[in-house]
């Protein structure tokens, strides 16, 4: 291990953890494995088609994969991007060359051409056709990279290429590849953190990781609030056109429109119109009416859940904004800032507990013939104060009720925390 | 030694042990008499005998072997729509084995269905009703749609006088062997408020703490036992500290799990108790009603709460200013 390594707040984590080996590559495991099958065909003749296209949308470990290959089969990897000349000479002068001679260490060559896309009319005159042309003759594979092989440019070089193709890794997939690099760098990430970095990301593993490290890098722990604020950080702007229309507009109509304009999650605002209410409705009256409006709002929400009837979604927008402009009779006096719904933050915090209670709730239900809700309200409560005040009595109820470990720490723990 | 919840252990497993709801036990019996059974709802407060008199019945119809004639399903739980066409339907119509023929379908917390899964019901409770017998448990039958209410025999049960709470808590702690105080009981008693299965719950918890079991302990241990501070929670929003009350509602409710309805039966007494002038009472009462009404809606807890306690920021400002 380079101990220079761990304290170098430079090095990008998409390097830093970078797969060296291609079983370490989140997802497109096919794709890898027709890749590996293709290269390693070379060893006993030059195989039909000389070059590998790979395409597929950005950061999903396209480059990735070929240099982990080149690593696990020791080849020598020649590489060239988009930020490199791609006229025909500058092409035929380094692919060319490389394609016809050995290297002089005696390991096999991979020729890497990366985002093709970059790949211009002018300035790279003639770069494709000359491509075409190396292909046709090249003794060592090449491996073609780009974010769209239908690109009709690439019509004539597509015939002589094996196309692979690379997919978006699953959301777990993604997940489990931001566990493994928490782990690596000693930190405590709370699921719903990753979770939700992995979510937004949608199965672009780079990005992913790129926000990993923006939120977690230094710490010891990775919250759920850190990272709910990178979810919202591009709209943040946004909510916030939003609220202030909602809060200080005049009429009714501007506030429902900017309901249309921001075309965001309608639950996501509520909780933030929901959230600040009492902050910008100082005056009591104004409070309780503008407090009225969002449980109207939100009655209807129920309406919807309990009909499945989505008409009465245009009711829930009316008094989740027109119902608050108008609860607002005097001037605006003073500016406080919006805030983060703190609900949301609560009921990351708390999730794992009320699962928790949920689980022994049906258990105690089972055994007193009560619903695990009816369980929870009137028989947790006394259970808490047993386990917390007598061991023996509590050993024998864990049995009975067939509590596991953790249901026994939490109901011995102190209440709820 | 082995331990149970006493409210299990000591419930009555045969009509004939049970001391309680004289009128409807003994109708009870005379339905095992006949060996028929009608749809039954059995209303009435919590802790009052409704689930063991449908066990106790299924036990005496069918004898030891009588879970396997029994379902129970608990409409909290399972209250969808689905449960009620799939899970009731597949028991209602395979036909019983042996002496009897139907079995015995016990829907606990009936008063908690949907309207529709309600409507589905009743088409099963017609069209089975040779293979199945249905007993809804619920503590208002007005919760319950008409239509299912007149193809059923009402129970109505009541609030178990005091000594005959006073006598089962003592069969308790004669057999469990602890020692309580005579303070003890009437501390029981006056926290469980007629609730048979809150006061013998209390005893257990009580009597966990190894000692004499005395009023302090009770009332102790329900103090531990209940943490909604709803008191605190009004006294902040009258204050005009509405943010404060707001955040200590979502406590309540998201760290301690307590009910929105027990929050707001709780805020119901303490409003009448407290000092708000009378007019601003029944203003209260009213929004108190309606939040009531949204929550057994399914509309969200925290919402609609803190809209009342809006309400009770907005009345505390109008007292001090005079009006």
């Amino acid at each position: 291990m380079r101990c220079k390594e761990e304290s170098d707040v430079y090095t990008p984590w998409t390097a830093k953890h970078k797969p060296r080996k291609l079983a370490e590559v989140v997802g497109n495991q096919a794709a890898i494995q027709k890749l590996e099958k293709w290269i390693k065909s070379w060893e006993k003749a030059i195989p039909k088609k000389r070059a590998a296209f790979l395409y597929g949308p950005p950061g999903v470990g396209k480059t990735v994969s070929v240099e982990a290959l080149a690593n696990e089969l020791n080849l020598e990897l020649v590489e060239k991007n988009a930020s490199d000349y791609r006229t025909a000479d500058a092409v035929q002068r380094f692919a060319g060359m490389a394609s016809q001679y050995t290297t002089l260490s005696g390991k096999k060559r991979l020729i890497l051409l990366d985002e093709m896309d970059g790949i211009t009319g002018t300035a790279d005159k003639g770069g494709v056709r000359i491509i075409t042309e190396i292909i046709k003759t090249s003794r060592s594979p090449l491996v073609l990279i780009a974010n769209n092989a239908y690109d009709p440019r690439f019509s004539t070089l597509r015939s002589y290429c094996l196309l692979i193709k690379f997919e978006k890794p699953t959301f777990y997939e993604v997940l489990r590849r931001l566990k493994e690099i928490c782990q690596k760098e000693g930190i405590q990430a709370e699921a719903d953190a990753l979770k939700l970095i992995a979510k937004k990301d949608k199965g672009d593993i780079r990005s992913a990781v790129n926000d990993l490290q923006a939120l977690a890098q230094g710490k010891k722990k990775l919250t759920y609030q850190d990272v709910a604020w990178l979810a919202d950080r591009d709209r943040k702007d946004v909510i916030f056109n939003v609220l202030k229309t909602v809060f200080y507009s005049k009429n009714c109509l501007d506030a429902k429109r900017a309901v249309d304009a921001a075309d965001m999650d309608l639950d996501m605002l509520f909780e933030w119109i929901y959230e600040n209410a009492p902050h910008h409705l100082k005056d009591p009256h104004e409070l309780a009416e503008g407090m009225d409006a969002l449980a109207m709002a939100d009655l209807y929400r129920g309406r919807i859940r309990s009909t499945l009837n989505w008409k009465f979604m245009r009711y829930v927008i009316d008094f989740m904004t027109a119902g608050i402009t108008v609860s607002k009779e005097g001037p605006a006096r003073g500016w406080t800032p919006f805030q983060f719904p703190e609900r949301i933050k609560w009921l990351s915090k708390t999730r794992k507990n009320r699962k928790m209670r949920s689980l022994i709730g049906l258990k105690i239900g089972k055994k007193c013939h009560l619903s695990s809700s009816a369980a929870i309200r009137e028989v947790l409560p006394f259970l808490r104060i047993i386990f917390e005040s007598n061991a023996e009595m509590s050993a024998g109820l864990a049995d009975w009720f067939d509590l596991d470990d953790s249901m026994v720490a939490y109901l011995a723990g102190s209440q709820g925390s | 030694m082995s331990y149970e919840m006493w409210t299990e252990k000591y419930r009555p497993k045969s009509l004939n042990d049970m001391a309680d709801q004289v009128e409807i036990v003994k109708r009870l019996k005379s339905f095992v008499e006949a060996k028929n059974v009608p749809h039954c709802i059995f209303a009435g407060p919590p802790g009052t005998g409704k689930t063991t008199a449908a066990l106790c019945l299924a036990h005496d119809l069918y004898g030891a072997g009588y879970r396997e004639h029994l379902m129970e399903l608990n409409a909290s739980d399972e209250r969808g729509i689905n449960v009620v066409r799939e899970t009731v339907k597949t028991f209602a119509r395979t036909r019983a084995i042996g002496e009897i023929p139907f079995k015995l379908l016990i829907l606990d917390e009936a008063d908690n269905m949907t309207g529709d899964a309600q409507q589905a019901l009743r088409r099963t409770m017609e069209r089975f009703t040779e293979t199945a017998r249905f007993i809804l448990i619920a503590n208002y039958s007005g919760k319950i749609i008409e239509p299912i209410q007149s193809r059923c025999a009402p129970f109505r049960f009541t609030y178990l006088p005091r000594e005959h709470l006073i006598g089962r808590l003592k069969y308790v702690v004669q057999k469990e062997n602890v020692s309580v105080g005579d303070d003890g009981f009437e501390a029981i008693l006056e926290v469980s408020e007629g609730d048979l299965r809150k006061a013998i719950n209390a005893l257990q918890a009580a009597a966990s703490m190894g000692k004499t079991i005395s009023s302090e302990t009770v009332y102790s241990v329900v103090g531990r036992a209940s943490p909604a501070d709803v008191r605190g929670m009004i006294t902040l929003a009258m204050k005009g500290n509405f943010v404060g009350a707001r955040e200590k509602l979502r406590e309540m409710i998201l760290k301690y799990g307590v009910a929105g309805s027990d929050i707001i039966r709780q805020v119901h007494i303490e409003v009448f108790r407290s000092q708000i002038p009378e007019k601003w009472k029944i203003k209260i009462a009213e929004v108190i009603g309606e939040t009531d009404f949204r929550l057994t809606e399914g509309a969200d807890e925290e919402v609609q709460l803190s809209a009342l306690l809006a309400k009770l920021t907005e009345a505390g400002h109008e007292m001090q200013r005079g009006k």
